[in-house]
């Protein structure tokens, strides 16, 4: 398997009004395609930073990322976002239909093949007959599903998933977990899934990336070696689940102490 | 799961249709019949009985006059207005989306908003002549201005997540502008044409007083120097009566414009 995304020696340095924040000190890991990893790390670890690097919102003060063998400079095409504040990026003005299709005019696609992949993305996160609604006329787990179905639209190499279940109701976001595993089995994308919640990474991610507290280093990285077919009942209350998390805990109060691994 | 809710009726605080009907005329009817009994019997020229004014106004707002009168009014009015939102809005998108020109514009920019339009009308004379293009200058130049800073402060205030969310779909350039950053900022650019349209009216009657031939303001000023006062009064009732028009024309047009917003900002009124 060939590397989806590829993070190597990146450093990020902050300067202004003579202060210098080191975020990231030496960021290197590679996601495969088709894989699922979950990056965690403790608060404030500079996950957010990385991120941007990883989207080309941010230019990387040394280090490189490549997206599908091709260096990032600004916004990699083969990248979707899918964003923490759902109700801030779904745009308000447009239906449902359009949010998802927006950035599919942005592509070289017929108007047929456009509404094609619009239906199917909606109709994959369960929400076939919205696409006529405001998002605001949605709930938040529905308007997170809404985003969802406008990054599998956009049809990535690499989905870049930052807290997305961080605003949702426990209910709602053990539903999304399921409906994130569900559609990377089912379509096979790259998703580097970021968050704060350990039960999560090791729920969700075949690999869990443990991320220091900054200046930014991988303090780890975990095989999940869970069964491929998860469920919130049984997975989460395996033995081996227990010690898997148990250990990401361990690695991320160390982290915060600031010892190495 | 995909149960959508229906879409949100803005809820009436005021119950039934008679009622709120009784509500919206009451003040106005109130206020006319006061004018009606304090004005009759008056002998004051100057203050001529509604009963007096009311009776003229058939014979002086004839069909012709209105033709002759407040169709070039009106299209002054909108010449200068539609000028002035296309002006405003495409300076204020430029200047609200480049911090750098923001910074060398804005202390211009409040210092010409303060100098009030009226004044500006015998520069304006000056340059433009006494024709319609003169008048046209006048109102697009006091029009202009909240139009324009609204755009700059709308435009700016476009939320950061939703713009790195564009950045991030490749959603640049034009696109970017037409699909995000205008409706982002249109609740207030809308807020801007409404208040232009107020200064629009008053500019146009103003203009016309200065030098014309003809026009609403050209009209009131010719009757009040004959000595015409009732049918002065008429056009000031005429005058009214368009500004209001006008105003209910600018809503009905904000509601389908501005629908979402209206939408949006019901929905978390009513989940906070």
């Amino acid at each position: 398997m060939h590397a989806s995304l590829v993070v190597s020696g990146l450093r990020k340095v902050y300067e202004g009004s003579g202060r210098r924040v080191e975020a990231v000190r030496d960021l290197t890991f590679t996601v495969d395609a088709g894989e699922l990893v979950c990056l965690v790390g403790p608060s404030g670890c500079g996950k957010t930073t990385l991120l941007k690097c990883m989207g080309g919102l941010l230019t990387p003060t040394s280090g490189e990322v490549l997206v599908g063998g091709r260096r990032v400079s600004g916004p990699p095409p083969g990248m979707a976002f899918v964003f923490q504040e759902y109700g801030r990026s779904l745009f308000p003005w447009m239906r449902v239909g359009a949010n998802v299709e927006l950035p599919l005019k942005q592509k070289d696609l017929s108007k047929a093949r456009r509404r094609e992949l619009v239906a199917d993305a909606l109709e994959s996160v369960g929400l076939a007959d919205a696409a006529g609604a405001y998002p605001w006329q949605l709930s938040g787990g529905m308007q997170q599903r809404v985003a969802i179905a406008r990054a599998l639209a956009y049809e990535p190499e690499v989905l870049l998933m930052d807290e997305p279940f961080a605003a949702v109701d426990a209910q709602t976001r053990a539903d999304l977990e399921d409906l994130v595993r569900r559609l990377w089995r089912q379509r096979g994308i790259t998703i580097l899934f970021v968050t704060h919640d350990i039960d999560e990474a090791v729920y969700l991610g075949e690999r869990v990336l443990i991320l220091s507290a900054s200046p930014t280093v991988v303090q780890e990285q975990l095989k999940v070696d869970l069964p491929q077919e998860r469920d919130q009942l049984r997975t989460r209350v395996a033995p081996r689940f227990a010690e898997l998390r148990t250990h990401v805990y361990e690695q991320i109060q160390a982290a915060k102490r600031g010892e190495p691994s | 799961m995909t149960d959508i809710p229906p879409e949100p009726t803005r809820p009436s605080a005021w119950g039934s249709l008679p009622l709120r009907v009784l509500f919206v005329f009451a003040l106005p009817a109130l206020l006319i019949a006061f004018w009606w009994l304090t004005s009759d019997g008056s002998t004051n020229v100057y203050w001529p009985p509604l009963r007096t004014i009311l009776r003229t106004f058939p014979d002086v707002w004839t069909r012709a006059r209105l033709r002759a009168d407040l169709v070039p009014s009106l299209l002054r009015l909108l010449a200068g207005y539609a000028s002035a939102a296309v002006v405003g809005v495409a300076l204020g998108t430029v200047i609200g989306s480049y911090r750098k020109v923001r910074a060398v514009c804005e202390p211009v920019l409040e210092f010409l908003r303060a100098v009030p339009p009226p004044v500006l009308v015998p520069v304006i004379m000056l340059f433009a002549g006494i024709g319609d293009t003169m008048k046209i200058v006048v109102i697009a130049s006091g029009c202009v201005w909240p139009i324009l800073l609204n755009t700059v402060e709308g435009v700016r205030a476009v939320d950061s997540v939703m713009s790195e969310t564009a950045r991030s779909y490749g959603i640049t350039g034009p696109a970017r502008m037409r699909a995000v950053v205008l409706p982002s900022a249109s609740p207030q650019i809308f807020a801007g044409l409404r208040q232009a349209l107020s200064i629009g009216i008053i500019l146009m009657v103003i203009s016309e007083m200065f030098a014309a031939s003809n026009g609403l303001g050209f009209t009131i000023v010719q009757f009040q120097r004959g000595f015409a006062i009732p049918d002065m009064w008429t056009g000031i009732l005429v005058l009214g009566l368009l500004g209001f028009l006008l105003s209910v024309v600018f809503q009905l047009v904000e509601r389908r414009v501005l629908g979402w917003y209206h939408g949006l900002r019901d929905s978390s009124r009513r989940s906070s």
